[in-house]
């Protein structure tokens, strides 16, 4: 049985067999040093939105990144993407790509997240998934994997250092 | 915050059969010497034809059942004929289960008495036991003992009701064993036919030139005399909610079983007591122990027989006792329905703080019973006299109302009483409207000749009904939401959800979150295919508060919660599958799922399909909120989104 399925309403949860475990999905690999940023102070998500958008679709070689940016503002309209660890993770599914495209922001100063205003973000991981239904598994587990990765020590740890590079280290280095 | 309540856990039909045995095969101890006091010798053949005939009755129960969930009298006769009706039948109903624990736990004293005082002589003691004061005395301690059962939970209830009927089996084996054995060595003729009316059994007919007790007057009346060896069938619907699933299945196998073992038990002991015991001692000297003047009376040395008696006496002290535990049980099972429709004050249906039982409706219950203890001072037959009303015209209102739903409610149901016609278009009842006859105009001879019956019984009914309704009164006046039919529920407090995982037993554990009483469809799927011996099922619900809301939060449920656990217990009820209630106060309602599937080890959760957010948005929230929780070991888990015609499943 694939981990994802769309089942008939007829199937027993006692006749299918139990869950399996998650596969290990490594996050370290999905970035580059031109793919995270460090934004400048005094800017609000969308603000960072947008100029991490833009480091993600030049790091894919794609010059127009509005439709990228108009479809994560409207997921963003939607349920929260931010978790009270400090990590917002933005997503969307476009048309057009066949891969992951992924950038990260750490803020050194955090910012309130304009839908809970009691949650501080410290860092952003943005990612877009192809829109394809076989697709759709790889994106939830990136979610998961990735709200798993950025636990509330590396998240500490990122918004110490000094910059790409050291960050993208911290990752491969917790990732082991 | 951890909810709990008593009303979630489901038993076996087994388990089911024995609580309405220990009522029903109970009466084989006094049936037969109640019944040949009014009628004569010829008490078998009637107490052998209301044991066939409580065949019918317990299929009118299972229709009713098949119907309504918590499907006693009170709840089927108001579907059918209004609350008036309803109440009077409730209240009849009241004095069967308040005389039943009496008359089972008076007569369990007298065989006692009547033990110790033939063996007494044996041991050179000098004492002569008052059977009467004794009886009275034993079924105080007694009664006292099933309250505090009773007080502590079904669960503990149904568990020793069973252990009784084990006994009770080994007995009766033994007795018919024994008593074969006899009438093969001595011969035998079957009890006469004749019937030999006394003047109490006669009653208000003694005197009455044109109601003669001959032919079919006669028949009836004996009938009538010997209605209350089926006490108990109410107590069938009264257990019909405990019953584990599947539920229709399960009660037709205990009615099954309350049927052969009731017509096995009563109908050959009350058979072999006329066969065995000598004619000029079996009523002057045994009439209120009957089974100890027939274990003294078959073949065998004086010893065996004595230890016979004790063993009859034994056992019968522990089922008769048992008995008086079915009635509280009842008795509670009415008084919640009404409590539940308004009839009675909200004070009623408290939970006790630790059982989560309705220990002041128990404690109505069992003072009402001690108070009659008291009042009859020992006289089974005063109580049996008195009995029949409440069980013959509960049963009349039942099968009236039952058949009257034939035409009010045409909706099909899982088991309908057999015997029914179609004539265009439309199913005759004739079946149940046989039964009904035949009780109708048993309950009405009964008026005219059991005396005590109709005069006691119509007094407690007028009392409670005029008690019901002035009650119901009051609570509309005081108690705007006196008719809010909610569940009440005990409120276990828990700082966190660290200690979850300690409240489940099984190898699987199934989270079910719910939010809308009108959205429960995946809770539904999920009883429909869990395997409740394997599977603990938890059905959560969180309260969403911020700030200072969080820590301030008391252990009250507010209404809406309380409408949605109450439609949650009907279905786990209808399903007859436990489920664990968990209601956690959090700021963010995916964070406290993923917490809580977490802290109980849940292999699967479970969601209804949001008015509110996609299916998708739905799956990625709680990706990000299960992979967000701060731990290395989390266990797999299958999050599946269910609604109709759609299910989503994620393995994470």
């Amino acid at each position: 049985m694939p981990w994802f399925s769309k089942k008939s309403p007829e199937s027993s949860p006692d006749q299918a067999p139990g869950p399996k475990a998650a596969k290990s999905l490594k996050v370290a690999p999905l970035l580059s040093e031109s793919a995270i940023i460090f934004p400048l102070p005094g800017r609000d998500k969308v603000q960072v939105l947008d100029e991490l958008v833009r480091a993600v679709c030049q790091k894919a070689g794609l010059t127009d990144s509005s439709a990228f940016l108009a479809k994560t503002l409207e997921r963003e309209q939607g349920i929260s993407t931010t978790l009270d660890t400090g990590l917002s993770l933005p997503h969307a599914r476009m048309d057009g790509i066949d891969g992951i495209m992924a950038g990260m922001a750490v803020l050194k100063t955090p910012i309130a997240d304009p839908k809970q205003s009691d949650l501080q973000i410290r860092v952003i991981f943005l990612f877009f998934s192809p829109n394809k239904q076989d697709s759709f598994p790889l994106h939830l587990q990136l979610l998961r994997g990735v709200s798993s990765l950025f636990q509330p020590s590396l998240i500490d740890q990122l918004t110490a250092a000094a910059g790409p590079a050291e960050a993208l280290a911290l990752i491969r280095k917790v990732e082991g | 915050m951890v909810l709990t309540t008593a009303m979630l856990s489901f038993i076996s039909f087994w388990r089911a059969s024995a609580i309405v045995l220990c009522d029903l095969a109970s009466t084989a101890y006094y049936i037969g010497g109640i019944v040949e006091q009014a009628v004569g010798p010829s008490a078998p053949w009637f107490i052998l034809g209301v044991m066939l005939f409580s065949y019918a009755i317990r299929a009118v129960y299972m229709e009713s059942c098949s119907m309504f969930v918590r499907g006693g009298v009170y709840k089927v006769v108001k579907e059918a004929m209004g609350g008036k009706l309803a109440k009077v039948s409730a209240a009849a109903l009241m004095f069967d289960y308040i005389l039943t624990g009496p008359i089972s736990t008076v007569s369990g004293g007298q065989y006692l008495a009547g033990l110790l005082n033939t063996v007494f002589p044996h041991f050179r003691i000098g004492w002569h036991i008052n059977p009467n004061a004794f009886s009275c005395l034993f079924a105080v301690v007694a009664t006292l003992y099933f309250w505090w059962e009773n007080i502590k939970g079904i669960h503990e209830s149904s568990d020793k009701a069973l252990k009784i009927m084990q006994l009770t089996t080994v007995m009766g084996v033994v007795m018919i064993i024994w008593c074969g054995w006899t009438l093969w060595a001595r011969g035998a003729t079957l009890p006469p036919f004749a019937l030999k009316f006394s003047p109490e059994g006669l009653g208000w007919a003694h005197g009455v030139s044109w109601l003669k007790p001959v032919g079919a007057i006669g028949i009836i009346m004996a009938f009538g005399h010997s209605l209350l060896a089926m006490s108990g069938e109410e107590s069938l619907a009264q257990v019909y909610r405990e019953i584990e699933a599947p539920k229709i299945k399960n009660l037709e196998r205990a009615g099954l079983v309350i049927f052969v073992y009731s017509m096995l038990l009563t109908s050959a002991v009350s058979f072999f007591a006329v066969m065995i015991i000598p004619d000029h001692i079996r009523i002057a000297q045994y009439s209120d122990n009957l089974l100890s003047g027939l274990a003294m009376s078959v073949i065998g040395p004086h010893w065996a027989r004595v230890v016979l008696q004790a063993f009859v006496v034994g056992v019968g002290v522990v089922i008769l006792a048992g008995a008086a535990n079915t009635s509280i049980v009842g008795a509670n099972g009415v008084l919640n329905r009404l409590a539940e429709d308004g009839i009675l004050v909200p004070w009623f249906r408290g939970l006790h703080r630790k059982y989560g039982t309705t220990h002041r409706l128990i404690n109505l219950i069992v003072g009402l019973q001690l108070v009659t203890i008291l009042l009859c001072r020992g006289d089974v037959y005063i109580l049996g006299e008195a009995y029949a009303f409440g069980v013959v015209w509960s049963f009349v209102f039942k099968t009236m109302a039952v058949m009257m739903l034939r035409f009010k409610n045409r909706e099909p149901r899982e088991f309908m009483v057999p015997g029914n016609i179609l004539v265009k278009g439309v199913q005759w009842p004739v079946g149940l409207a046989a039964v009904f006859l035949v009780l109708l105009v048993t309950a009405s001879m009964n008026l005219i000749t059991k005396r005590v019956a109709t005069v006691s019984g119509s007094i407690f009914t007028v009392v409670f009904f005029f008690l019901f309704v002035y009650s119901e009164y009051w609570n509309e006046k005081k108690h705007k939401d006196a008719h809010d039919q909610q569940e009440k529920f005990n409120l276990r407090h828990e700082p966190d959800l660290t200690h979850l995982n300690e409240d489940f037993a099984k190898p699987k554990r199934v989270l079910v979150a719910v939010r809308d009483p009108k959205n429960l469809f995946h809770l539904q799927k999920v009883l429909d295919v869990m395997d409740a011996e394997t599977t603990d099922l938890i059905v959560f619900t969180s309260r969403i508060r911020t700030g200072l809301g969080l820590v301030e939060e008391t252990v009250q449920m507010d209404h809406d919660e309380e409408v949605l656990f109450t439609k949650v217990l009907e279905l786990a009820e209808r399903n007859g599958k436990t489920v664990k209630p968990l209601l956690v106060v959090s700021n963010e309602p995916f964070y406290a799922i993923a917490q809580a599937a977490q802290a109980a080890k849940a292999s699967e959760v479970v969601f209804g399909v949001s008015a509110k957010l996609s299916t998708d948005a739905q799956l990625e929230r709680l990706a990000m909120t299960w992979g967000s929780l701060p731990t290395d070991d989390k266990q797999p888990v299958r999050f599946r989104i269910v609604g109709i015609g759609v299910e989503h499943a994620v393995d994470l």
